[in-house]
């Protein structure tokens, strides 16, 4: 009874070499392809299985062009055994439900069913660089009908045909234990993919990698490709970014540096620039017919995650825009609000305090921390009886998974980590109709550089908000709202899944990812084992700042710091309001993590570092004079103008 | 861990760049003449074809009709044919094009090309021969078996910067041949160990190089015409450095410029790359580049010791060709047509070698007849004096040079000897003209327009490795080092290296210490060759890593 470990991987245009053409648009045919980087990371775990289990088959599987063949023979080149690609032009213009619904088809037409007697787990990259949703995972899960992980950092196998896996989770991590068949998807943060060797390549030069069309493997067109997809791309409009030359510091020692650091700062004038190109306007209304496709639906329907025994921020923020939505739908839209957890009744006040006009409480010892499985089910009973037109989650670890596992039962699909969402209209040109009203979900692709605006006509149209983009919404006290509760169905097959453990601490990658200003030391400050470093990104956290640091390949490499901390491997990067680096030389791939920060200050003693050309403000001298001054400033209440963040 | 992989072949050629391939194609070629079947495998460590070739280029086109007869030279992607050839003497102020060339060097006929691009062709005919190509594999070990050459092996890949095993190790493939060609062009890494191993430099000059820093440029129409060349030379050289300039004039408004100097220079402080920075402020350079953009840059070394140079080219089961062997005819600076020979006479010898099953040293010696019989010879012998002549200027060069031309190339003194180059850098205390950042002050600001920083430079080349891995720039002795690179000479090292590979770090307390980012080279080899002391040996990093060129 071997195992057989199943790798899903996509072929991507290299993210750094997805250059701005002259046009303005964004040139991808230049672009050299590459695995998707996550998905290196899922080929190398089951490389790792594969090593604990000797005996093991190894399938690596895609569905793309025929040029994904280059793909699939780098993944045998690694050390695979047999490759399969799902390749039909009937499948362009898929969306993810449609990806996941064709890839889950031909795992089952391949023998891998919920019922499979022989163990096999599915591994697959968190994401994907060009597309960035991180849904395809858990809609193969949902599809086969078997549990599964995402965001996971490693995964063994435990002997007794489970799997251990490790789970990021904001702030920490959770140590899970999943029978087979299952689904893990992996993060860019565990075991970095091996290279290829030349004997494995050489077999895979030789190998015959088997391809299937749609009709080989059963599937039909009704749900995939652009005419069967639940959602499609609207619209696509240019976000031009452009980071002005830098403005040094000048001054004669320290504290007229930081002075004229200070002044530059107030000066401002040196943001990237973030314009949304002017869109084309739209030729005039024509006189279709309007459709109203929601069947009846109505209400929007968010959920409220519970962490550390609260209702997480990014559930709060996400009232704003619910709000805003119902405003814009009419008198009569409900926000009502989905909250999972163990004694979470005296929370309930506080959303409808926030904007809930209803609060639908499960409550259950067994929902202490959140579980896909049986949230996913609860989700789609709520859903099944209250019937709401748009569902809204927090693009957080868990919404990301959440969301399009109940995308895959209510056959609507997603749309993934939005920073806009209103109400408009679509006018089919082809069916000469006008779809109204319709939630547009905007969302930032291709690394920031475009907006698209994507649409969904299956209810409900469910979208996931990226943390930190809306505002919590103002509390009004005593607000009132219907508190109701639902005892749901659920049986055993919901709870297979067991979290050993939940570790929610100080730093993390995924605190990098939420900071406002990250400090970040390279190799030139770690004589004092990145004290200062460490120091000047407390001292703005005591103002109330939220603050981490980092650090730059080469420290830890010397083991100054752990690798979460790193900024600027490949596949990392981070987007904070300000960056400051600080004895950072500035090697290319390091830029390329950090060059999305909103205001970047460079601190070097090196004037020729290559870091002075890629940030806005800078200052040429020794970090253990200028960090110093710094953090005396900050203990002053200096915080580099962001705002300190409220609790709340 | 699995055991090592081996695999096993005819005949392993490490390197694809024209002499690699030119094997490649005429072995497969002369093994179907004599009806053999054999296995050819050729290893490079570039990402793929042509990322790690860099070349001027213009290149006689007559060897590729030998190479690949039947094969229209149309069909072969050559840039813009030369039409218009001119020399120009540069200097601070001026220049003057002198109306005559320099011998050897006319190249009406020739060809302006991306020799990257003509090897990418060079590996599809290869390829559609039966030759089995393999990129991005780094090739760091000569397997030898009672004292003879076997095959080589493939570098271990995830090690950390110490060298121990991480978690996604995996052991290098065993590449077992009956006879295996060098090719690795210029300083190749495993060339190296295998001449030192059998001493094949016995008696025979020492290599000596020179560095060229090369920028490809899309201008306006009108700035330069497709086929229109020059060479410059002069400014922004002195007598003591050889060298000089080229701008090539290729189709779609686009040109190829660079600066080419020999590493026998003096001043530790010297800078190719600021050089060639300096070079393009000059008011014929300038008018040129005028309303263009920088679209990719790149370096390379190319050895130029000539004739008394070339090492001995066979022992038992292997050969070394191209640049690897130091095939380049001086003054004109062209090995693409020698590479292509040699490549094609090993690949005779190594097909009647494989057809009498006997490749031992004395079958191999067939390559060196044939090299002595060939073109390579006849390119080579005459100029056989023509660099060791200029090491002691430009002006006592050009009298040997003038004396070769009358007496065949013997010159009035017979063989002149060279030195490493290495050996000819002064040290702080000895230098005597004005050091580099003094002689070009106020020149050395770069705009980003014309003239660029060595960081923006090398963002424009693609470079990438990995992070994981053994540093591949080997300081032989650190302590010996610091007493003698840093502190006699002043880390030539950060000045030298054509992509900031090397920096001087000085701590508050006056500490010094050269930090490697190995992350940027470029693969140029100069720092094997130009360190004092012999400091630092390049070894080749993880397969993939270095340069990406384009059209280089």
């Amino acid at each position: 009874m071997a195992l057989t470990i199943i790798s899903l991987i996509k072929q991507v245009p290299v993210p750094s070499e997805m250059r701005m053409g002259e046009d303005g648009l964004m040139d991808r045919t230049k672009a050299k392809s590459i695995i998707n980087i996550d998905c290196t990371f899922g080929l190398e775990a089951g490389l790792q299985l594969k090593k604990q289990n000797p005996e093991s088959r190894l399938i690596v599987c895609s569905m793309g062009p025929g040029s994904f063949d280059v793909a699939l023979r780098t993944a045998i080149s690694m050390g695979y055994d047999e490759a399969y690609l799902l390749s039909d032009r009937k499948l362009g213009g898929s969306d993810t439900y449609a990806t996941g619904l064709a890839i889950a088809t031909m795992l089952k037409h391949l023998g891998f069913t919920k019922d499979s007697k022989d163990p096999y787990i599915i591994l697959a990259g968190r994401q994907t660089s060009d597309g960035d949703t991180a849904h395809v995972p858990s809609q193969v899960a949902e599809n086969i009908g078997i549990p599964q992980a995402t965001f996971v950092e490693s995964v063994k196998s435990d002997g007794t045909g489970n799997v251990i896996a490790k789970r990021i989770i904001e702030g920490g991590y959770q140590m899970m234990k999943l029978p087979m068949p299952c689904v893990i998807s992996l993060t860019p943060t565990g075991i970095p993919p091996r290279k290829p060797t030349l004997s494995g390549a050489i077999k895979a030069r030789n190998l015959k990698i088997t391809t299937f069309g749609i009709d080989d493997i059963g599937l039909g067109t009704e749900k995939i490709g652009i005419s069967g997809s639940p959602t499609i791309v609207a619209k696509v409009i240019n976000i031009v970014s452009e980071r002005p030359p830098i403005t040094l510091s000048e001054g004669h020692n320290e504290a007229s540096l930081v002075d004229s650091l200070i002044a530059n700062l107030k000066k401002g004038g040196n943001v990237l620039v973030k314009k949304e190109a002017e869109a084309k306007k739209d030729t005039e209304r024509p006189d279709f017919p309007e459709k109203d496709f929601r069947d009846g639906s109505s209400g929007i329907l968010t959920w409220a995650e519970i962490t550390n025994g609260n209702v997480s921020r990014p559930s709060l923020e996400l009232l704003t825009p619910a709000r805003n939505l119902a405003t814009q739908l009419g008198v009569g839209t409900k926000v009502m609000t989905l909250m999972i957890g163990k004694n979470v009744q005296h929370l309930a006040q506080t959303l409808i305090e926030h904007g809930s006009d209803e609060v639908i409480i499960v409550e259950d010892d067994k929902f202490e921390e959140y579980l896909v499985l049986p949230f996913s089910s609860i989700f789609e009973q709520v859903i099944k009886v209250r019937k709401p037109e748009i569902a809204l989650f927090a693009a957080t670890t868990s919404g990301r998974e959440l969301a399009p596992r109940i995308g895959m039962k209510t056959d609507s699909g997603v749309t993934a980590d939005c920073t806009g969402l209103e109400i408009g209209e679509y006018v089919d040109k082809k069916e000469k109709v006008i779809y109204t009203p319709i939630l547009e979900s905007r969302r930032p692709t291709y690394g920031e550089s475009k907006l698209a605006t994507i649409l969904g006509f299956v209810c409900p149209q469910i979208s996931t908000a990226r943390a930190g983009t809306f505002e919590v919404p103002k509390r009004v006290e005593g607000r009132q709202g219907i508190v109701s509760s639902v005892k749901p169905v659920l049986n055993d097959q919901d709870f297979v899944v067991e979290i050993l453990k939940t570790v929610r601490g100080e730093g993390g990658l995924q605190n990098l990812f939420e900071a406002d200003i990250i400090v970040s030391g390279g190799r030139g400050t770690t004589t004092d084992n990145l004290g200062l470093i460490k120091a000047l990104a407390e001292a703005l956290r005591s103002q109330g700042v939220n603050a981490e640091w980092s650090c730059s390949r080469p420290v830890v490499d010397e083991g100054v710091a752990e690798y979460a901390r790193q900024v600027g491997q490949t596949g990392k990067t981070i987007r904070p309001k300000l960056y400051i680096a600080v004895g950072i030389s500035g090697a290319i791939q390091h830029i390329a993590g950090m060059k999305e920060a909103e205001k970047i200050i460079a601190i070097d003693h090196n004037p020729k570092a290559n870091i002075f050309h890629n940030a806005d403000f800078g200052i040429i001298g020794e970090y253990q004079d200028i960090l110093p001054e710094l953090i005396d400033r900050v203990k002053a209440g200096f915080t580099f103008g962001i705002e300190p963040k409220k609790e709340v | 861990m699995s055991n090592v992989d081996t695999v096993t072949t005819d005949v392993l050629i490490i390197g694809g760049g024209p002499s690699g391939l030119a094997s490649a194609i005429h072995l497969a070629d002369s093994l179907k003449h004599k009806g053999l079947i054999q296995r050819i495998l050729l290893i490079e460590k570039g990402g793929s074809i042509g990322s790690h070739i860099l070349s001027g280029a213009v290149i006689k086109p007559e060897v590729f009709k030998e190479l690949l007869p039947g094969v229209e030279l149309s069909e072969i992607p050559f840039n813009a044919k030369v039409i218009k050839d001119s020399t120009v003497l540069l200097s601070k102020n001026g220049n003057i094009t002198l109306p005559f060339h320099i011998p050897y060097m006319n190249n009406i006929g020739n060809y302006t090309a991306s020799l990257g691009q003509i090897c990418k062709y060079l590996a599809i005919k290869a390829a559609e021969k039966g030759v089995e190509i393999y990129t991005g594999f780094a090739v760091d070990e000569i397997l030898y078996k009672d004292g003879k050459v076997i095959g080589a092996k493939t570098k271990d890949t995830g090690l950390d910067h110490h060298g121990n095993q991480l978690e996604n190790f995996q052991p290098g493939t065993r590449i077992e041949a009956k006879i295996t060609i060098f090719a690795e062009g210029t300083r190749g890494s495993l060339t190296k160990m295998l001449i030192k191993k059998f001493n094949l430099d016995k008696d025979k000059n020492e290599q000596v190089y020179s560095l060229g820093c090369k920028e490809l440029w899309s201008v306006p129409q009108g700035n330069i015409e497709a086929g229109q060349i020059y060479h410059t030379m002069g400014y922004p050289l002195n007598n003591d450095e050889f060298g000089g300039g080229f701008i090539y004039g290729l189709n779609d408004n686009k040109v190829a410029v660079g600066l080419v100097v020999g590493l026998d220079y003096k001043d530790p402080s010297f800078d190719v790359h600021d050089a060639m920075q300096v070079w393009k402020t000059t008011s014929f350079v300038s008018k040129i580049l005028k309303g263009g953009r920088l679209l990719e840059y790149g370096a390379k070394t190319l050895p130029e010791g000539g004739h008394y140079a070339i090492p001995k080219l066979y022992v038992d089961n292997a050969l070394i060709i191209g640049d690897s062997a130091g095939f380049v005819t001086m003054p004109a600076l062209k090995g693409i047509h020698l590479a292509i020979k040699s490549g094609m006479l090993a690949a005779k010898t190594a097909a009647n070698a494989l057809s009498n099953n006997d490749t031992s040293e004395k079958s191999l010696q067939q390559y060196e007849t044939l090299v002595n019989n060939s073109m390579i010879h006849d390119d080579m012998y005459p100029v056989r004096n023509f660099r060791q002549g200029f090491a002691k200027g430009t002006i006592v060069g050009g009298f040997h040079f003038g004396t070769q031309l009358i007496s065949g190339g013997a010159g009035f003194f017979g063989r002149l000897r060279s030195h490493a180059d290495y050996q000819t850098t002064q040290k702080l205390s000895e230098l005597k003209a004005k050091p580099f950042k003094e002689r070009f002050k106020g020149k050395l600001e770069f705009d980003k327009v014309l003239t660029f920083d060595k960081a923006t430079d090398i963002y424009h080349s693609g470079v990438y490795h990995d992070e994981q891995q053994v540093v591949h720039l080997h300081i032989k002795d650190q302590e010996k080092f610091n007493a003698i690179n840093i502190e006699q000479y002043g880390a030539p090292e950060q000045f030298f290296c054509s992509s900031e590979v090397y920096e001087l770090h000085i701590n508050k307390d006056g500490k010094k210490e050269l930090r490697i980012h190995a992350e940027n080279c470029m693969h140029c080899k100069t720092c094997d060759i130009k360190s004092p002391g012999d400091g630092i040996t390049w070894v080749v990093p993880n397969g993939g890593n270095g340069p990406d060129f384009q059209n280089m």
